[in-house]
């Protein structure tokens, strides 16, 4: 039985590879500019930030929550490396504050949905719009632009042959490490067990409460390397930073095959589907497609990948009243 | 909170189901408090904040998100969320205005075309969520950027401005029934209508009855996907004549049309009561909700207090109305155990 499981999440996860693949070889057809290591090391910077925020979202989603408040959690997180570089405070020492910050307001929604039992949707929702405001509130509305030069090497800088954006070589670090948590650690497994079944968990001893609140503490963490990403990746810090970016995280959560309802799913997958969501979008912006398409795309993808699953049932369905061939033995 | 549980104790001899009525009317009534508490610190601090215009342009601004606001709460009651509302009101907004634009002698069947638009758009959503058995929150998100950006690639950059319009659709959401706007009257009417539906017509009942539990409501032998595409395409219905409504409002029509909206009606529904985990709270709750967030916006800006705290103020509101009823429901849980062992000891 447990075989058969994994025989089906790395056929998923072929799946998205060999979709990414096609999705290559398409842009190549759309446009000549696409086959080129220049472009398609600049490429993977637009799913660097999303996809640390995605990392994030993963582990809570593991865990049976969500957490839509992410991308305004990041526009605090590079809000505050503004103000930093405005009082001229190096890097290193600005970097480990925001994340303890961005850690912070992580945890907060822990502690709202795990400790007062509040619904993860409604908690979210709701610090979706506080912490954007909040975003507001320190950086004011006027954008800032003026960033020390050390804030911007993570999100803008290449290194080894001027080829490797140090942002790309952040997120497979990130994700390893991730990955490392959830699938070979305690912590990770105690996710999936709560994902799967959170009274069984807990009548096995895991503290349901505390991993909950540890996950979206961890998740806000996250959202501050992301922040770091942004702000050197558009130089610039204000409060309505990635808005509207959680429709792509969601999708690269979702399309990566991790259950929405919890206790299912890879990291890999979650990186995959990043890669082919980038490389899709890569190429319709090289092929001049405009924003507001690429989204229908986006949305469409989403809802093609959670109707997947029902998909496949109906067409077993339909297999099944089909005449059955002989079973070869 | 404490006097609610020293009233629980003697509640033995009282029925069941009164005590739940009362629980729930007590929430709209703290709901009202809240209403009056905020509309009298706006007072205090500002001299403009208590007219009669003021009281009415609070109202305008109220009418059509009380709509939107009962759309959403039709949802939730169901155990589902639509954060498609925004999205589904500008592309209808944006389709009728540009018929408009095109047929200058458009008459009422505006109004049609806007209702049929909506109910297409939200039974969309709940096909997604009731036979697709997607997750609400993702299909609503998905639906989300697919309005959205239908819109945007129906309307190529062009926007409708007011002079196209039909002079008729503009003029009647500013006439004035002795001194009431034609938009509040509109959303009363609206309200009320929805209110009552979801009271005293067994379908309504059917509604509630999926979202306070839907297993029971299986063995009961509702078809718990009907119910949840119903619940899905009246709220697509009000959110289309919502649409209309804001168009005729603002006169022109862009594609960004009511963006943002999907957090204002959540804010609402839940500040009014309405349980984001269903089956509890009523359609007025999350109307008044919407008066709330109106009167906050309204003071804010009278005090001259920049628009990000408003983003804050909301977004904290919604946590703050969530923990609050969850505290309720609690309450009333151990309430209703309290009685079944005091029954069973009697």
């Amino acid at each position: 039985m447990k075989r058969r499981w994994n025989w089906r999440l790395s056929q998923w996860e072929m799946m998205l590879a060999i979709l990414t693949l096609a999705a290559g070889v398409w842009s190549a057809q759309l446009s000549p500019y696409y086959l080129n290591l220049d472009q398609i090391a600049d490429s993977t910077r637009q799913f660097i930030f999303p996809g640390l925020l995605a990392l994030g979202l993963m582990i809570v989603v593991v865990l049976g929550e969500i957490d839509i408040s992410l991308a305004s959690t990041l526009a605090v997180g590079s809000v505050l490396f503004s103000k930093f570089s405005a009082c001229h405070v190096q890097v290193w020492f600005a970097f480990p504050i925001v994340i303890v910050v961005c850690g912070f307001l992580g945890a907060l929604n822990g502690v709202l949905v795990a400790g007062l039992r509040l619904p993860s949707l409604a908690v979210t929702l709701g610090t979706m719009g506080a912490y954007r405001g909040l975003a507001f509130i320190i950086g004011s509305e006027k954008g800032y632009t003026d960033f020390d030069d050390s804030y911007l090497w993570v999100g803008s800088e290449r290194v080894l042959g001027d080829i490797m954006p140090v942002s790309f070589i952040l997120f497979v670090i990130v994700s390893l490490v991730v990955g490392f948590i959830m699938h070979f650690t305690v912590f990770g497994r105690r996710c999936f067990a709560v994902g799967h079944n959170k009274d069984a968990a807990w009548f096995s001893g895991i503290k349901v409460q505390t991993l909950k609140i540890q996950a979206y503490a961890l998740a806000g963490a996250l959202a501050a390397l992301a922040a770091l990403v942004w702000v050197g990746q558009y130089g610039s810090a204000r409060g309505d930073n990635a808005d509207g970016a959680i429709l792509f995280v969601v999708t690269a959560v979702v399309l990566g095959g991790v259950d929405i309802n919890g206790g299912k799913g890879t990291v890999l997958g979650v990186v995959l589907a990043l890669f082919l969501l980038g490389t899709i979008r890569n190429g319709m912006g090289l092929a001049n497609i405009a924003g507001p398409t690429q989204t229908v795309v986006l949305g469409g993808l989403l809802i093609i990948g959670v109707l997947l699953p029902v998909l496949s049932a109906v067409a077993s369905h339909i297999r099944h009243f089909l005449p059955r061939r002989a079973t070869p033995k | 909170m404490s006097v609610l549980a020293e009233k629980t104790t003697p509640a033995v001899a009282v029925p069941r189901r009164s005590f739940s009525e009362f629980a729930l009317r007590l929430r709209v009534s703290g709901v009202l408090a809240f209403l009056f508490i905020t509309g009298l610190i706006f007072s205090l601090l500002t001299p403009q904040f208590l007219t009669v215009q003021n009281a009415s342009a609070i109202a305008s601004n109220a009418a059509i998100l009380s709509i939107v606001a009962a759309a959403q709460a039709i949802v939730l009651l169901t155990r589902n969320v639509d954060v498609s509302v925004g999205s589904m009101m500008g592309l209808t907004a944006y389709l009728t205005a540009d018929y408009a634009a095109r047929h200058p002698n458009v008459g009422a069947e505006l109004v049609l075309l806007a209702l049929v638009i909506g109910l297409v758009l939200g039974t969309i959503n709940g096909l997604l969520v009731a036979y697709g058995r997607v997750s609400s929150l993702i299909a609503t998100l998905a639906t989300m950027s697919l309005y959205r950006g239908f819109t945007y690639m129906y309307a190529h950059g062009q926007e409708v401005t007011s002079n196209k319009l039909p002079r008729w659709m503009l003029h009647s959401v500013d006439l004035r029934f002795w001194g009431i706007p034609m938009l509040v009257v509109i959303c009363i009417l609206v309200v009320t209508l929805v209110a009552t539906f979801l009271r005293h017509y067994p379908i309504g009942r059917r509604i509630y009855a999926v979202g306070s539990n839907p297993l029971a409501s299986v063995f009961y032998g509702l078809r718990i996907q009907r119910v949840v595409l119903l619940a899905y395409g009246l709220g697509g219905l009000l959110c289309g004549f919502a649409g209309l409504l804001y168009a005729a409002r603002v006169g022109t029509v862009t594609v960004i049309l009511a963006s943002g909206w999907e957090m204002s009606s959540l804010a609402a529904a839940v500040i009014g009561g309405v349980s984001v985990t269903g089956g509890s709270g009523t359609v007025i709750g999350a109307a008044l909700g919407a008066l709330v967030l109106a009167t906050i916006d309204n003071g804010l800006v009278l005090l001259g207090i920049p628009e990000f705290w408003r983003m804050f103020i909301q977004g904290s509101s919604i946590v703050a109305a969530a923990a609050v009823d969850v505290f309720i429901g609690v309450r009333i849980r151990k309430a209703l155990q309290g009685q079944r062992f005091a029954r069973r000891a009697a």
